[in-house]
């Protein structure tokens, strides 16, 4: 390998406006922030990176940057201006979206013909395609869809040495050569720079409503939560917040409007003796709220399902007069803890 | 090939028991589902532990022989031919059921347990494993990994790799590896996601954590008559644009219908087109969809459409079905199956052209396929006695794969590349999209040893640049020759 050649910030810049044009390159402290216009683009800024050594940090607005270990790139690369949903083939539930697509932005547009890639991440109105497909984040749908793994059928990706490398197709069923996506999904931009991702669709759900069971501990839900975990039923969210005052129990079931009484019903008799009452869709924030609080250390933690409730119900002796602590678990076993020094 | 110090090595492995040489033993293996391919191994291993596989492959890596992992060899694309003087790996021996957690709704399988048998085992608690390849009462778990095995209701719930929680793998150096684990997100890379649908080209698997699913409350299955498979098609579109997700969607044209009637009496009404839709849930939603579902029959003409009335008529309408293949044979004397993936909106144009080239080349093809997600399974009929047939057969179901590619879709959803499809792999995808997969096939195969030659439409040693041609580095230094 020959050795990189040296530039300084406004050498490299300039080689960098020649690329994506000067209006979308900027210095800022010790480096360079660009903003391709395609792949082609990104493909040629990674090449010059490669070929001079620099460090490059892809990244959309910015959401999750603190989640990984900090990164002192030469080269940051923006994102935002490759925003398009490029095709939703809608009769064949597919679509095509470019990385830097702002996720709310991107359902907006697919609920126009009534569908959905069914996942709520973190953040929606700003986090990115490419950074939530990086962190591998999920929400509350995960129980009944899947994770990005099951939602993603295809990428256009681009390695550090500027080979642009396209991976599964835009069908859903397709088996043909390794399934690259899959390393990229929560590869946290490692192993090259997403351009474009295609994904299956869902139908949005038409019609769903809300339960909610309080308890003044978690331990009170482990049975009734084994149950329903065990039953026939397929709601599309299950969740437990658990704080030093209080606990709750969320089910979200999804259906046809006439069913869903019924429904409502069955959940009661599985999930007796708990007392069940309706609430609002803005349970289902409660995990964004616990990133969103001042000065919180949040934690991502996986569990095994069954150990949910027992990791719980530990939970409230960790509060003490100096920290709180505050958790949201989905059914699956993915917990969220905020722990916040105690004003 | 293999000299007899090397055969003692394997031996030492295994156990003398379980260790093949004899020319008329070794025949079993020497194809798998693909028969019209047929390689002679050097060698069978039937290993029962973890440790007697990795042994056999640290004896593999010692010496560079290569080896092929095998289940119960139902593949239908050559995944597990094996390769000219190679060790074949049975795992047939290692289909123990190590363990079932309901709490956690997963089971830990080795590689030989037979698919079918991991929804046995949990039927009574009310839960099933949802991949069902056709093969399903005797394909092992083992392949279903190697070739991210699909089946009829992957519509709705996914394909193998959905269902993989973790694996164990032995890895083409021999070390033992485990991937995922029975908690979602593991930190890393989602090496397991990758390993399926590998096609054994990454190492050898001998451990499976796959999830269970909970059996649905009701399952009703129905069968509409039309006059063509367009009807039947135009139908799928109407179901899944008024936001249905049957668990099934499945067409089968006059040719299929007739070969399945003719092996399992299936009592499937004539007809030119086929419809089979099977709805899961609740017993009011699935009334209330199936109602939606006759409906929409209706509109597209169907003849006749009927609900099967007990368990015993629903299971004999997917018997025949998952027959389809095999019974090809009552109406011909040789086929070809093939297994190609469109979009659904590009299916009555698609239909259309493999009819003219059926036409063309003066031959038969049945269609059987899973329409809801676009995946046609076309039989390529011929006669092999009949000169120029066999040849004019190969054209026609490659030139079909060609159209699925574009028509924007793919060369296989479910049966995998493998041997047969190596050079279709070069026309769907591009040479920058074969070398970054070709990457992650030497990080885990440097000495390419493990299932060589698969997969990959060009022989390819590690380090290979694509484009003009480049000396290997081991062919500059004189270790290797390309030929």
């Amino acid at each position: 390998m020959s050795s990189p050649t040296a530039w300084t910030l406004e050498e490299g810049s300039a080689q960098i406006a020649s690329i994506v044009g000067e209006e979308h390159v900027r210095v800022r402290g010790e480096s360079v922030v660009c903003a391709p216009a395609d792949t082609a683009q990104i493909a040629q800024i990674l090449q010059f990176a490669n070929a001079s050594g620099l460090a490059v940090t892809p990244s959309g607005s910015g959401t999750k940057l603190g989640w990984g270990n900090p990164v002192a790139a030469d080269i940051q690369l923006s994102m935002t201006r490759m925003n398009t949903l490029r095709e939703h083939a809608w009769q064949d539930m597919t679509c095509t979206v470019e990385a830097g697509s702002a996720w709310a932005a991107m359902q907006a547009e697919l609920a126009r013909r009534g569908q959905m890639v069914a996942l709520d991440p973190l953040w929606a109105e700003r986090a990115t395609v490419g950074g939530i497909v990086a962190v591998n984040d999920s929400g509350v749908l995960r129980l009944r869809y899947g994770g990005l793994r099951d939602l993603i059928i295809g990428m256009t990706l681009v390695l550090a040495d500027g080979t642009i490398a396209k991976t599964g197709g835009k069908v859903v069923k397709n088996v043909a050569g390794y399934d690259l996506h899959k390393l990229m999904t929560g590869s946290f931009g490692t192993l090259g720079v997403i351009a474009e991702v295609h994904f299956r669709l869902h139908p949005l759900e038409q019609r769903a409503r809300t339960w909610t069971a309080v308890a003044a501990h978690p331990s009170f839900f482990d049975a009734p939560l084994r149950a329903l975990m065990d039953s026939q039923m397929t709601p599309s969210s299950v969740q437990l917040r658990v704080s030093r005052q209080q606990s709750a129990l969320d089910v979200r079931i999804a259906g046809l409007p006439h069913c869903l009484d019924e429904s409502g019903v069955r959940l009661k008799r599985i999930l007796e003796p708990l007392e069940l009452s309706e609430s609002s869709d803005s349970v289902w924030e409660a995990r964004r709220e616990l990133f969103d609080q001042e000065g919180a250390i949040v934690l991502k933690v996986s569990l095994i399902p069954s150990e949910v409730c027992p990791v719980l119900s530990e939970l409230p002796q960790w509060t003490d007069d100096r920290m709180d602590c505050q958790a949201v678990a989905q059914a699956n076993g993915l917990l969220t803890v905020a722990l916040r020094s105690t004003p | 090939v293999l000299t007899s110090f090397q055969l003692d090595e394997l031996r030492t492995a295994v156990g003398a028991d379980c260790l093949i040489t004899a020319q008329n033993q070794l025949q079993t293996y020497e194809c798998d589902g693909l028969t019209n391919f047929r390689v002679m191994p050097a060698a069978v291993v039937l290993p029962r532990t973890t440790e007697a596989v990795q042994e056999v492959v640290r004896v593999c890596a010692r010496h560079k022989i290569s080896f092929v992992s095998r289940g119960a060899g139902t593949g239908l694309s050559g995944g597990a031919l094996p390769a000219e003087g190679c060790v074949v790996i049975s795992l047939a021996r290692m289909d123990r059921i190590l363990e079932v957690d309901f709490a956690n709704r997963l089971v830990v399988v080795e590689p030989g347990v037979i698919n079918a048998h991991v929804t046995q085992r949990v039927t009574p608690r009310g839960y099933f494993y949802a991949p069902d390849p056709s093969s399903q009462s005797v394909c092992t778990i083992g392949g279903n990994v190697a070739e991210n095995s699909g089946g009829a209701h992957c519509l709705k719930y996914g394909f193998t790799v959905t269902h993989v929680l973790a694996l164990e793998v032995v890895l083409p150096s021999g070390e033992l590896v485990q991937f995922g684990s029975r908690a979602l997100d593991t930190p890393g890379y989602d090496l397991a996601g990758v390993f399926v649908g590998s096609e054994g080209t990454l190492g050898v698997t001998t451990k499976i954590t796959l999830r269970i699913v909970k059996r649905p409350e009701v399952v009703q299955t129905l069968v509409a008559a039309f006059a063509t498979p367009h009807a039947a098609g135009q139908t799928v579109s109407d179901i899944i644009a008024a936001g249905m997700l049957p668990s099934a969607l499945e067409i089968m044209d006059a040719l299929a219908i007739q070969a399945a009637e003719a092996a399992v009496h299936a009592h499937y009404p004539v007809c030119g087109g086929l419809l089979l839709v099977e709805l899961d849930g609740s017993a009011s939603e699935v009334e209330a969809l199936m109602g939606h579902v006759r409906e929409l029959c209706g509109k597209n003409g169907a003849s006749e459409v009927r609900v099967a009335q007990s368990e015993q008529e629903r299971a004999l309408v997917w018997k025949g079905r998952k027959a389809a293949f095999a019974s090809m044979g009552r109406i011909s004397p040789n086929y070809i199956v093939q297994d190609g993936v469109i979009p659904r909106t590009a299916l009555p144009r698609v239909l259309t052209e493999i009819e003219s080239m059926a036409t063309g080349a003066g031959l038969r093809v049945a269609n059987v396929f899973h329409a809801g997600d676009g995946n046609l399974h076309p039989l390529v009929l011929y006669d092999r006695i009949i000169p120029g047939q066999e040849e004019a057969a190969l054209d026609l179901s490659y030139g079909i794969l060609r159209l699925c590619v574009d028509s924007g879709g793919s060369i296989t959803g479910e049966h995998g590349v493998g041997k047969e499809k190596q050079e279709a792999l070069g026309y769907m995808f591009s040479e920058p999209d074969l070398a970054t997969m070709q990457l992650v096939r030497c990080a885990f195969d440097p000495e390419n040893i493990s299932n060589p030659d698969k997969v990959f439409p060009r022989p390819r040693l590690c380090g290979d640049k694509p484009g003009p041609y480049v000396p290997h580095p081991l062919e500059t230094a004189g270790i290797a020759e390309i030929f």
